[in-house]
């Protein structure tokens, strides 16, 4: 068991629910979400975000339209369908319930347990 | 300097560097990869693309002229290489397959097939291992159960040994599931390839030169053929020390079938241990793998619930599944096929390396040989051209071929480039000077050896003549060079050496009825020479021991030549003429090997005994070391006969041998009785066969007549085929004509 594949799993495991909040406030081309979500101290790959993207675009969460670039070709922005907002919602239930099942746990526990680890 | 080209890349027209274009090839080769079996492949990869083209435009606003190495790569790191978002996948694949449910199990089923399709690899299985994971992950490969190939490579331990670590370091663990880091892997490198690309694999891996690993697996055979007579197979130490021949080789072939062949540039990059992301790409299969029965079994269930409800969108799936299971179908048979043709390959590259081995082997040892036989030179070799001749045949027709062959091996090894026309006619120019040197040498030794003596048989005085027993055997024998069969090289004419003397055991032993009833021993002393004159006076010049006590006659261990006469072939013929009834035992360690001879007439002439003595003409029962009893008939064998042969009771049992004999009479009667059955049998075989045969040219007998006679009258053959065709006998007539024809 090392550190960075626990780490990582526990980031990934919010990923979708981070993506699908960015998405929530409004049209967002992806590079856009990239950005919001390096501002906010969660870097992701963007290669990793087209596919999740296009995922949720196939099971109708989200949707796109193509919207002309001054500069090139045009580019796709994703919205958010009501599907995908039924979809958000529960999964910002879950997060809630983990968030403070999570807070309460390691709160006053965090001083012994972090003695009493091994390794 | 780098070469600028420009690509067409998502609807922009983008100047890139040749470099870079391969590198960002590739990584568009290693994403289409990963999401092969992604339902929005496409998509996905045109989302990425178009984002790097944006990325692209970018860079060149800023006023780049055009797209290098360094962006790309900046580019692709963040974006993310396959393997740092393979386990984020896995992730959102899973939680969305929750909400997908059938579809989804269903995609799932079809991507197990392609896998399955896919040619597999070599992990070192981690959840099973015992050691390093080696037994349970070749197992896995070939799909055996692990206790079987444990149990071999213990068995075989020391084939597997070398083997063994060998895999443990170079194939990757199952383990690596762990968002893998660049790393490398073992290939076998085909574009530098001598046999099979392992050896150069290898350098690559280890980062060093391909003519290292190419030097060490050819060091055996060098060993090999140093200490050729001492290797084993299931030798352990030698195993270890690679200092015997099978293990490379059998190391080679496994590294050969085991080895991926590194096929695509992404292959290369990762055999050199630059970072490519196959790895993430066999990982997600693995992760797949492991699952599967679990899904499947859900899958099923839930099939079972809803078949119905899905059974129309099944149909056009099913397609789908029929022909991915068709291609990987073809996969197989086509692996089949390159199994085929790879065990044909080795074969003949095992056949190649034999011969040349062997031909290389065998001029190695005899020039050995002749170095081993450098001491006796001096005695049979004048000084002055002789020397010369000797020395040139050694170095120019032995060694400088030998030293060829290996300069040839390993030139073809490194792949020198260099024209070798200047080598290769020196090698050549030598060696005629071999040739020369050889030819001369034997002319000039034959003229040494032209003539023989006039030979003259001198009576021995024995002291004591009237003994009942006479033992003939060596003294002055040290055993030290002489009667070694073990070792492959025998100086055989030689008994042994001083400073200036050879002895040479070159004796024979004639045996004769003695007319008196004493014991009489005649020597006749025998020479080769340049002339008659030196020949005469070199027999003269041998001295030879021959010395009596009681009943023993002792013969010395060799006549003694040396380094100013030379050895010209000189030689003994003792005659010992035996009384009857009195007896006699000759020692296993005289003379060359059996060389004891029966006479009987006592009227031979000089012709007589050269011929006597280059036809090994003696008694084929003679056995040294037996006593022998003479008798009016002639000698007789004392004691048991040869079916107690290592019995050393000396009396007769004339009963038991008259048993024998019976016995042996009945097993004749019965062989012969048997053979007869058997011919008879024959004999009515032939005589159906023939019945049958004649049958058969009856019917097309007049068809046969007539083309036959066509034929031979189109070859203007004489007629006399024609007149032996009649009609018993058309069919040898019609071979023959045939043959004429042909």
């Amino acid at each position: 068991m090392d550190i960075q594949n626990t780490q990582s799993q526990m980031r990934k495991g919010v990923l979708e629910f981070c993506i699908l909040s960015v998405i929530r406030q409004g049209e967002v081309y992806p590079s856009d979400i990239v950005d919001k979500m390096k501002a906010a101290n969660l870097n992701i790959f963007e290669g990793t975000l087209y596919p999740l993207l296009t995922r949720l675009k196939n099971a109708e969460y989200l949707t796109y339209r193509w919207v002309e670039s001054n500069s090139g070709p045009p580019r796709k922005y994703f919205v958010m369908t009501a599907s995908g907002l039924a979809f958000y919602e529960e999964l910002e239930k879950t997060w809630k319930e983990l968030a403070d099942a999570v807070h309460l746990l390691t709160q006053p526990a965090t001083p012994t347990n972090n003695n009493n680890q091994p390794l | 300097m780098k070469k600028v080209i420009n690509i067409n890349f998502q609807g922009r027209v983008v100047p890139i560097e040749e470099t870079a274009y391969d590198i960002l090839k590739q990584y568009v080769e290693a994403l289409r990869r990963f999401f092969a079996n992604e339902e929005g492949k496409e998509e996905i990869i045109n989302d990425i693309e178009s984002r790097i083209a944006e990325l692209f435009a970018e860079v060149l606003k800023k006023g780049s002229t055009c797209i290098t190495d360094i962006d790309v790569n900046n580019i692709i790191t963040s974006m993310g290489r396959p393997e740092d978002f393979e386990g984020e996948e896995e992730h959102a694949k899973t939680q969305l397959g929750g909400e997908q449910k059938q579809q989804n199990g269903y995609q799932q089923q079809a991507n197990q097939q392609q896998f399955n399709g896919e040619p597999r690899r070599l992990f070192r299985d981690e959840n099973h291992k015992v050691l390093g994971g080696v037994c349970s992950g070749i197992a896995n490969y070939f799909g055996i159960d692990k206790i079987v190939i444990r149990i071999i490579a213990i068995l075989l331990f020391s084939i597997f040994f070398i083997p063994y670590l060998i895999v443990w370091i170079a194939v990757p663990s199952s383990a690596t599931k762990v968002i893998g880091s660049p790393r490398k892997r073992l290939f076998r490198d085909m574009d530098d390839k001598i046999i099979a690309g392992v050896a150069s694999g290898l350098g690559n891996y280890f980062g060093v030169s391909a003519w290292i690993p190419r030097v060490i697996f050819l060091v055996p055979f060098l060993s090999f053929i140093t200490r050729w007579n001492h290797w084993d197979l299931f030798d352990f130490p030698h195993f270890l020390s690679l200092s015997f021949s099978p293990g490379a080789t059998i190391i080679y072939i496994i590294l050969w079938l085991i080895l991926p062949e590194a096929i695509t540039s992404a292959d290369k990059l990762e055999m050199k241990g630059q970072p490519v992301d196959l790895n993430s790409i066999k990982q997600t299969i693995q992760t797949d793998m492991e699952g599967f029965s679990g899904r499947a079994k859900k899958f099923g269930e839930e099939v079972k619930d809803k078949a119905q409800e899905f059974s129309t969108a099944f149909a056009p799936k099913a397609q789908q599944f029929g022909n991915e299971a068709a291609y990987a179908a073809r996969r197989g048979s086509r692996g089949l096929g390159g199994f085929i043709a790879l065990i044909a390959k080795i074969f003949a590259y095992f056949i190649l390396g034999c011969v040349l081995v062997s031909i290389v082997t065998a001029l190695f040892a005899l020039g050995v040989a002749c170095l081993g036989l450098l001491p006796i030179k001096e005695f049979i070799i004048d000084n002055g051209w002789q020397n010369v001749y000797a020395w040139g045949t050694l170095l120019f027709f032995i060694w400088i071929p030998v030293i060829g062959i290996i300069t040839w091996i390993i030139r073809k090894l490194i792949k020198a480039k260099r024209n070798s026309f200047i080598l290769r006619s020196t090698f050549i120019a030598l060696n005629v000077v071999g040739w020369v040197c050889l030819i001369c040498l034997i002319a000039s030794v034959t003229r040494d050896f032209r003539y023989t003596n006039n030979p003259v048989e001198k009576n021995v005085t024995l002291t004591n003549a009237k003994v009942d027993k006479l033992e003939v055997r060596l003294s002055g024998y040290d055993g030290k060079y002489y009667k070694n069969h073990e070792r492959w090289l025998e100086m055989e004419p030689f008994a042994g050496f001083n400073e200036d003397t050879a002895y040479v055991p070159n004796t024979r032993i004639r045996i004769i009825k003695s007319k008196t009833d004493s014991f009489q021993v005649m020597v006749l002393k025998m020479s080769q020479g340049y002339s008659k004159e030196q020949a005469n006076s070199l027999a003269e010049k041998i001295t030879y021991n021959i010395a009596q006590t009681d009943s023993v006659l002792a013969l010395y261990k060799g006549i003694t030549v040396n380094k100013i006469d030379k050895f010209r072939n000189q030689r003994i013929i003792i005659t010992i003429a035996v009384p009857v009834g009195k007896r006699i035992m000759i020692d296993d360690k005289i003379g060359w090997k059996h060389n004891v001879h029966f006479g009987f007439n006592n009227d031979w002439n000089d012709d007589h005994w050269n011929r006597n003595y280059y036809n090994n003409d003696e008694d084929e029962d003679w056995e040294a070391g037996k006593e022998y009893i003479q008798t009016a008939k002639g000698l007789e064998r004392l004691g048991s006969d040869k079916y107690s042969y290592d019995n050393d009771d000396n009396t007769v049992n004339p009963e038991q041998l008259k048993q024998e004999l019976e016995e042996q009479q009945r097993v004749l009667d019965e062989k012969r009785k048997e053979l007869n059955r058997g011919i008879e049998d024959k004999l009515k075989k032939i005589d159906e066969d023939k019945r049958k045969l004649e049958k058969t040219i009856d019917s097309t007998k007049s068809y046969r007549y007539q083309k036959t006679v066509a034929n031979i009258k189109s070859e203007t053959i004489n007629k006399q085929t024609l007149v032996e065709v009649n009609d018993d006998d058309v069919m040898p007539s019609i071979l023959s004509s045939y043959k004429i024809a042909g």
